[in-house]
């Protein structure tokens, strides 16, 4: 059988109207093969004819042979776009699975409200040029009370209920230490030793190593012989802030406590500053932030406010001017140099942070608490 | 802090507070007497302020009149009164049956009822001081401020307010109704009035009393009164109203009187029944040996040579400052009494009390105060004003009165410049601004030019350097006068503390593979450290006792995390089905004759199910329960976060099971624990025996750690080949692993990932399995087949020689 050259384009028309109407894949790989195929398509076979043609025919044959192909290939390829086309959105018609279903967890590891209220603390004042330094939880006697002119008997020991360790040591006290730029080492002290009451221990030490300017903040741990309640621990945390130069004044010390409040808590809380006394600042004062469970008003619904025990404020720290004789102590000359110092509870700010009602709550590691932060 | 309750119709009487009592209290607070708490007291249900409309005589009785009250909202009632003081128009406290009031006949307070007088019915009544309770005034009916408003609750107007202090331990004189009343006086800028004292003649016939001190540094001064006539009784009621309201019992008018003083003018005294001193004498010494006293609260007591005593001839009276004996007690027979005042030095007074029971809110009231430095200026007051009240009160008569004080105590003059005030408040306070604050509160001064001359008042003893001044200053004129400002100056050079970066960058390792963080308490229950190993045996060097702890479940300072872990894990065991915890917090080691070791320490506990994450939510996860290669994962996490070096494994740990545990010694010391539970010591702790737990050395963590060191990617291509080859069952992985490394890396392999581990029945008894993943990578070029097989062939070669390794197809 042969094809005349007329017929070619008739070809063409049925393979394009054979394609469009190809339902899928394997359809229209048939076709392919029945048209266009090497072998045994029908252009091949037309085109095996050309050699029986007259000479002069050819050409012209040839060439309505090789645009009929053209055409379907043509017609091939857009029917096979457009079966993938729709394959694919039959797919992702097909595909939609329910969202609302539990996903695959992953287990979430959270910080503990202490560390990060300390990591907030060193971060904020860090920013104001304070270095955060630690120092020892079990303490000797001498820098936890007598160097911060607290001598023993002293009554201001009655407010730091302190407890005890059954140890006691031969300390040396670099007295008037680096700071003077000599060292007199008065070795050889029995010491009683303790855990600390406050991290105010730490002022002395660092002016002992260091020579002004001095800026550091000292985070820890601390113990007091307390019962616990609400407000109360006998194991807390503080932090403890010192700064010594040529001339800070209380005015430096306001600030740097105010700006400290308004990047731990932003502009809307509000601060007091007040007198208080401490033996080793002079003079010495206290500041408070509004109470965030009655706003200020020291009432709630259930009546007096228990958080802030009715006054509106809570305590955050006490602070003041290093007294002259801890400088005179570390081999200062008060003269010259004079500075800040600033301590206060961990827990109070955590609460105010995170709205824990209960300072217990924080050595409990109760996960579901935990968790709830 | 030594406490003080104000009760502030007592405070009138020596300033006028033209304040609200609120507002009164914030001002003290703002000036630095810290305020506790406010709070009010006689509610005087149904009394109103009332007016008087018309004033009539009774038509029955001469010295009674019919006065018509009105106490708003159309209110109007008439009473029968004898009042002398009353006039048309006086403002005055009524009250409607019902109220309870004091009644001085009956000597208590009752209800009222209306009541009949001279054949004229009385509904309510018009009111004196001593009916309500507030004031000794029982002559004339109360009046009260013509503005007051009529038909307002006597409550509102007059109520009783208490305002509780808390006194810093350095003011000793504010401690005290006359003390407050000066702060009061000097922070409203107005005048202060002394309560009325008796004059005292310092002279007495020595037969009579004789007062002598022994120790002038113990007992600085030493003042005494004589009086006969005394008649011992009741105190009067508004004695007792103020004393109740100020948180003291009323005992008898001498005694009352005594505690009265103290409280109004700060200064402790103590009555003696004179007839019954022995020598007419009032000694302050030392306790002598195998001295004993009984005290007032019945207690033996066997004197320290440490005590000072007050003492007569023959023997001890009273532990001086502290607490009188039982035979020299007032008693209602006494009609002479000789009253002490004295001076006493603070710290052996707090020893004495202290070594006595006495110390503390429970203790002596007069050792409280006298543990202060209190001011030897004091006693003589105190002693005025209490011969005053007695002869008011006890009707009596003063013979007369001594001083002992040989060495008195000079007033320090402070000299400062002006502009110290500036320098260390950074405020600008103005020299007439300061010099008024410091006259307020009584200070003297004298000016010489830029300099400064301030004689404190002698009972502020608190004061001693030119910062007490600017701070007294500074409360006066208000702390909000200090403006805010951020320090100027040079910065000093930081510096970052490795040890705490490590700490901070492991806890964020942690937190990172989902670890939850605790703290626990560094104070723990020394029963919890036997609880550790199966047989009890100590896991930890002995620890260091706190000699006075709260509780035995705070005792020792812990020296191991791992109780501490274990007993959060068991206590929210309770509550769920898995956890994954960590602390990093310091264990306590002692060194003999020195502060012990703070040694930071990282702890992981691992417990029950692993997944799902969720309790409960299997549908993507089933149930797993932790194993110890969760742990060891977690363990490298951390190494790879912190570049620390792992050092070399030991297989088991005390404690822990011997087979699932590790621990990596460094230098002699643990680096690392770690391992499953010990499952007697699982039990132990209700745990379950999944309990994962591992303890880390941070300095040790640090101390092995490497520099970062980027590592660009690499170039070429790599090749990988997969082997699998049959071991004993002995064989380690990490023996194996190192081998093929230390093999292969001449030939270029990279990396060997452990494909599969099999055991069963593919091969022999007592042998294992491993397939791994070698891939090759050569750092100057692409490798070819021909090298890669070489390399395999050596490791091949190893495997066999070392551990016999058979290959298998794979
Ligand atoms: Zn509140």
């Amino acid at each position: 059988m042969t094809i005349a050259l007329s017929d070619l384009a008739d070809l063409a028309a049925t393979a394009e109207r054979e394609i469009a109407a190809a339902a899928d894949e394997a359809a229209l790989d048939a076709l392919r093969v029945r048209y266009v195929g090497r072998r045994e398509g029908e252009i091949t076979k037309a085109l095996k004819t050309l050699p029986s043609l007259p000479a002069d025919q050819r050409p012209a044959f040839g060439a309505a042979a090789n645009a009929a192909r053209e055409r379907i290939e043509a017609a091939l390829e857009r029917r096979g776009a457009d079966l993938r086309e729709a394959a694919l959105a039959r797919d992702i018609a097909g595909g939609a699975v329910d969202l609302t279903l539990p996903p695959r967890r992953v287990r979430v590891g959270r910080y503990h409200p202490i560390s990060r209220t300390i990591r907030e603390i060193t971060r904020i004042f860090a920013g104001m040029g304070f270095e955060a330094i630690e120092g020892p939880e079990v303490e000797w006697d001498y820098y936890n009370f007598e160097a911060l002119n607290i001598p023993p008997g002293h009554p201001a020991r009655d407010k730091f209920s302190t407890l005890w360790v059954n140890a006691e040591g031969t300390m040396e006290v670099a007295l008037a230490a680096t700071g003077s730029g000599r060292t007199i080492v008065d070795a050889g002290r029995k010491q009683p030793m303790l855990l600390r009451t406050h991290t105010s221990p730490m002022q002395i030490r660092v002016m002992e190593q260091r020579r002004p300017p001095v800026r550091v903040v000292v985070p820890g741990r601390c113990y007091r012989f307390e019962a616990t309640d609400a407000t109360h621990e006998s194991v807390f945390f503080q932090y403890e802030g010192l700064a010594i130069d040529e001339q800070l004044s209380m005015a430096d010390l306001k600030g740097v406590l105010y700006s400290f409040a308004r990047q731990l808590f932003g502009g809307e809380r509000r601060v007091r500053f007040r007198p208080d006394y401490f033996p080793f600042t002079e003079p010495s004062a206290e500041i408070a932030f509004d109470c965030f469970v009655c706003e200020g008003s020291g009432t709630t619904d259930a009546g007096r406010c228990a958080t802030c025990g009715g006054s509106g404020w809570i305590e955050a720290a006490g602070c003041g001017m290093v007294h002259p004789e801890a400088l005179r102590r570390v081999g200062y000359d008060p003269a010259k140099v004079q500075g800040f110092a600033f301590g206060g509870g961990v827990e109070r700010l955590a609460m105010l942070l995170t709205g824990t009602p209960d300072i217990r709550l924080f050595h409990q590691n109760d996960l579901r608490y935990l968790e709830s932060l | 802090m030594p406490s003080l309750r104000v009760p502030v119709s007592w405070l009138r009487e020596y300033v006028d507070v033209r304040v609200p009592p609120s507002e009164l209290a914030e001002r003290l607070h703002m000036a630095g007497m810290e305020v506790d708490h406010v709070e009010r007291t006689w509610s005087w249900e149904n009394v109103w302020v009332g007016r008087v409309e018309e004033l009539r005589k009774h038509p029955d009785a001469d010295k009674l009149l019919l006065a018509t009250v009105s106490y708003g909202e159309g209110r109007v009632t008439t009473v029968v009164t004898g009042a002398p003081n009353l006039a048309t128009g006086a403002i005055v406290p009524y009250a409607e049956a019902g109220a309870m009031l004091f009644d001085p006949h009956a000597g208590r307070v009752k209800a009222l009822e209306p009541r009949k007088m001279r054949g004229i019915v009385s509904a309510g009544m018009v009111l004196s001081e001593l009916e309500l309770g507030i004031g000794p005034d029982h002559e004339g009916i109360m009046l009260l401020d013509p503005a007051a408003p009529v038909g307002a609750p006597l409550r509102d107007v007059l109520g009783e307010t208490v305002i509780q202090l808390e006194i810093a331990p350095n003011r000793p004189d504010a401690l005290s109704l006359t003390g407050i009343a000066r702060e009061a006086a000097a922070i409203l800028a107005t005048d202060f009035r002394a309560p009325p004292l008796e004059p005292l003649a310092h002279h007495l016939d020595p037969s009579l009393l004789t007062v002598r001190t022994e120790d002038d540094e113990a007992c600085p001064r030493f003042t005494a009164a004589y009086l006969t006539g005394v008649r011992m009784g009741p105190s009067p009621q508004w004695m007792q109203q103020r004393l109740a309201a100020a948180g003291m019992r009323p005992i008898s008018n001498v005694v009352d009187v005594t505690n009265y003083v103290m409280l109004e003018v700060g200064q402790p005294l103590h009555a003696y029944d004179a007839e019954r001193l022995s020598g007419h004498l009032l000694a302050a010494r030392l306790a002598r040996p195998g001295e004993t006293l009984r005290t007032l609260d019945g207690v033996e007591r066997i004197l320290r040579p440490s005590d000072l005593v007050i003492a007569d001839e023959e023997s001890v009276l009273g532990l001086a400052g502290i607490m009188g004996g039982e035979d020299s007690e007032i008693r209602e027979t006494t009609t002479t009494i000789a009253l002490e005042a004295a001076s006493f030095e603070p710290r052996r007074t707090r020893r004495t009390a202290e070594a006595h029971g006495l110390s503390g809110s429970s203790g002596s009231a007069a050792a409280r105060r006298f543990s202060l430095d209190l001011s030897p200026e004091l006693p003589p007051v105190g002693l005025a004003r209490a011969v005053h009240l007695l002869r008011e009160v006890a009707g009596a008569t003063l013979v007369g009165a001594v001083d002992v004080y040989p060495r008195p105590r000079q007033v320090p003059n402070v000299k400062l410049r002006f502009s110290d005030i500036g320098r260390v408040l950074g405020a600008d306070i103005g020299r007439d601004e300061a010099g008024d604050a410091l006259r307020r509160l009584g200070f003297a001064y004298a000016e010489l030019g830029d300099q400064l001359v301030v004689t404190p008042p002698s009972i502020r003893t608190d004061i001693a350097i030119p910062e007490d001044i600017v701070e007294e200053v500074a409360r006066i004129v208000g702390y909000d006068r200090i403006p805010t400002r951020q320090p100027t100056g040079v910065l000093p050079l930081h510096e970052r503390h490795p040890l705490e970066v490590m700490r901070e960058r492991v806890r964020d390792a942690l937190v990172g593979s989902g670890l939850q963080e605790t703290i626990s308490y560094a104070l723990v229950d020394e029963e919890w450290l036997s609880r550790l190993t199966p047989d009890g045996s100590p896991l930890a060097p002995e620890p260091l006792r706190v000699t006075n702890p709260t509780s035995a479940q705070q005792a020792i300072l812990r020296p191991t995390l791992r109780a501490s872990l274990l007993d959060t894990a068991s206590r929210n065991m309770k509550t769920r089905r898995g956890l994954a915890i960590f602390e990093i917090d310091p264990i306590y080691l002692p060194r003999p004759g020195d502060l012990p070791e703070e040694r930071w320490t990282i702890g992981i506990a691992l417990a029950g199910l692993a997944e799902p994450v969720r309790e409960g939510e299997t549908w993507l996860t089933p149930e797993r329960v932790f194993d110890v290669l969760d742990l060891e994962g977690i363990v490298d996490a951390l190494h790879r976060a912190t570049r620390s070096g792992r050092g070399t494994m030991e297989r088991g740990a005390p404690g822990l099971h011997p087979g699932r545990s590790w621990r990596i010694v460094d230098d002699g010391r643990d680096a690392v624990v770690a391992g499953q539970l010990h499952p007697r010591v699982a039990e132990m702790w209700e745990l379950p025996e999944a309990t994962f737990v591992a303890e880390v050395d941070l300095a040790l963590l640090l101390a092995s750690g490497r520099p970062n060191a980027a590592t660009a990617p690499p170039r070429y291509p790599s090749a990988w080949r997969d082997l699998a080859f049959v071991v004993d069952e002995a064989a380690a992985w990490l023996e194996i692993e190192t081998d093929i490394r230390a093999v292969g890396v001449k030939g270029g392999l990279e990396d060997v990932a452990l494909r599969d581990l099999y055991r069963g029945a593919q091969i022999p008894a007592g042998k294992k399995s491993f397939a791994v993943r070698l891939t090759f990578r050569s750092r100057s070029g692409t490798l070819s087949d021909a090298d890669v097989e070489r390399s395999v062939g050596k490791i091949e070669a190893r495997l066999l020689h070392r551990f016999g390794a058979t290959v298998r197809a794979s």
